[in-house]
């Protein structure tokens, strides 16, 4: 009665789930601010991936709402892997951009601190891409020579100009990259690697290349944080900058097709919810 | 692309210095070693009132990348 008389609707209060609520809280402590609705889609997508069995495989989620960098470099799964932007983004609500020059986002989730061999994944995003012939354009990326060459990377394009995913391999040789042409470039984009044996890519929810290269450990002479929308070369420093428009990208155990399929689909959601689907 | 060009000592004074607490000033050097900034009008109007507010009158120059070094990946 006294919430009513006072203006206060009980529909109006809204009940977020804990995790939700703790990534919200992330967000306005570091001086960003998220929308009705933008909280809403996240907490949805929070109990989706719970409902699914994916909330504990995450690493790091970064939904890349409230449209500042404060807000973008939240890791929605926890406090780790907070991001750090450089200079030469652009942040809205639809997502965020890099200038495909100089510009990169370094997660400070260490590749071999999070990752063991033969169980690794990332997902993007893509809601724009540019033509361009020329450097290849990374989606994630971390390279180090060790003793083998421990290479952790989802490449959005190559440089001959051929719009390609390749595939990503937790160290291995040449020979275990995979590329192929496909002419949808936006869109939800995984890669999972499940055992020594198989990494698949997958466009939306659905497989459409796989590589059976073998995996060898190895020992990585330079640790190496993963950056988004370039690789972060421990020789070379930031390379192969990418320029597309990232909506969701996230770091995670390899997941199989199922739980890529369910993750598609919730991705999805929370991309219409918010009306940015592609 | 058009950047700002720094000289070596103004690369000293910027590259991984943070002008906010989540971003940070990254340079690259183009075909010729020159060091480009390379700023989003939001990183602009960021600074426009700082101390690192000297960086919009450098002077601007059209970028040209270098090659894609060799690389096994």
């Amino acid at each position: 009665m006294i919430l009513a008389s006072h203006g206060i609707i009980g529909s109006q209060i809204a009940s977020f789930d804990a995790d939700a609520l703790a990534f919200f809280n992330r967000v306005t402590t570091a001086g960003g601010t998220l929308s009705t609705i933008e909280k809403q889609a996240v907490n949805q997508l929070v109990l989706d991936l719970k409902a699914n069995g994916l909330w504990t495989p995450m690493k790091a989620i970064y939904p890349m709402v409230g449209a500042s960098a404060a807000a973008c470099a939240q890791n929605l799964k926890s406090s780790s892997f907070t991001g750090t932007f450089t200079s030469g983004w652009t942040f809205a609500s639809s997502g965020v951009t890099p200038n495909g020059t100089s510009a990169y986002m370094n997660t400070n989730c260490l590749s071999n601190n999070v990752f063991t061999q033969g169980n690794a994944g990332f997902t993007v995003y893509r809601r724009t891409i540019n033509v361009q012939n020329g450097n290849s354009k990374v989606d994630f990326g971390a390279a180090s020579i060790g003793t083998a060459l421990p290479i952790v990377y989802f490449k959005g394009r190559s440089g001959n100009g051929r719009f390609e995913s390749g595939m990503w391999s937790y160290n291995t040789s040449q020979g275990a990259f995979v590329n192929t042409t496909n002419s949808q470039t936006i869109g939800f984009y995984q890669v999972h690697r499940t055992s020594n044996t198989l990494a698949t890519g997958y466009n939306g929810g659905t497989s459409w290349i796989t590589s059976t290269n073998s995996n060898t450990a190895y020992t990585p002479n330079i640790p190496v944080n993963i950056f988004l929308a370039a690789v972060n070369d421990a020789t070379l420093g930031a390379v192969d900058f990418n320029d597309c428009q990232y909506a969701f990208a996230s770091i995670s155990d390899g997941l199989n097709s199922t739980q890529a399929s369910n993750l598609y689909t919730a991705v999805q959601a929370f991309q219409t919810t918010l009306g940015r689907q592609v | 692309m058009i950047g700002y060009i720094l000289t070596i000592q103004e690369y000293y004074k910027i590259q991984g210095k943070f002008y906010s607490e989540f971003e940070f000033f990254n340079c690259i050097q183009d075909i010729n070693d020159i060091w480009f900034l390379f700023l989003s009008d939001e990183d602009k109007f960021q600074i426009e009132d700082t101390e690192w507010s000297w960086i919009l009158n450098l002077p601007e120059k059209e970028y040209i990348s270098k090659p894609s070094p060799e690389r096994p990946y």
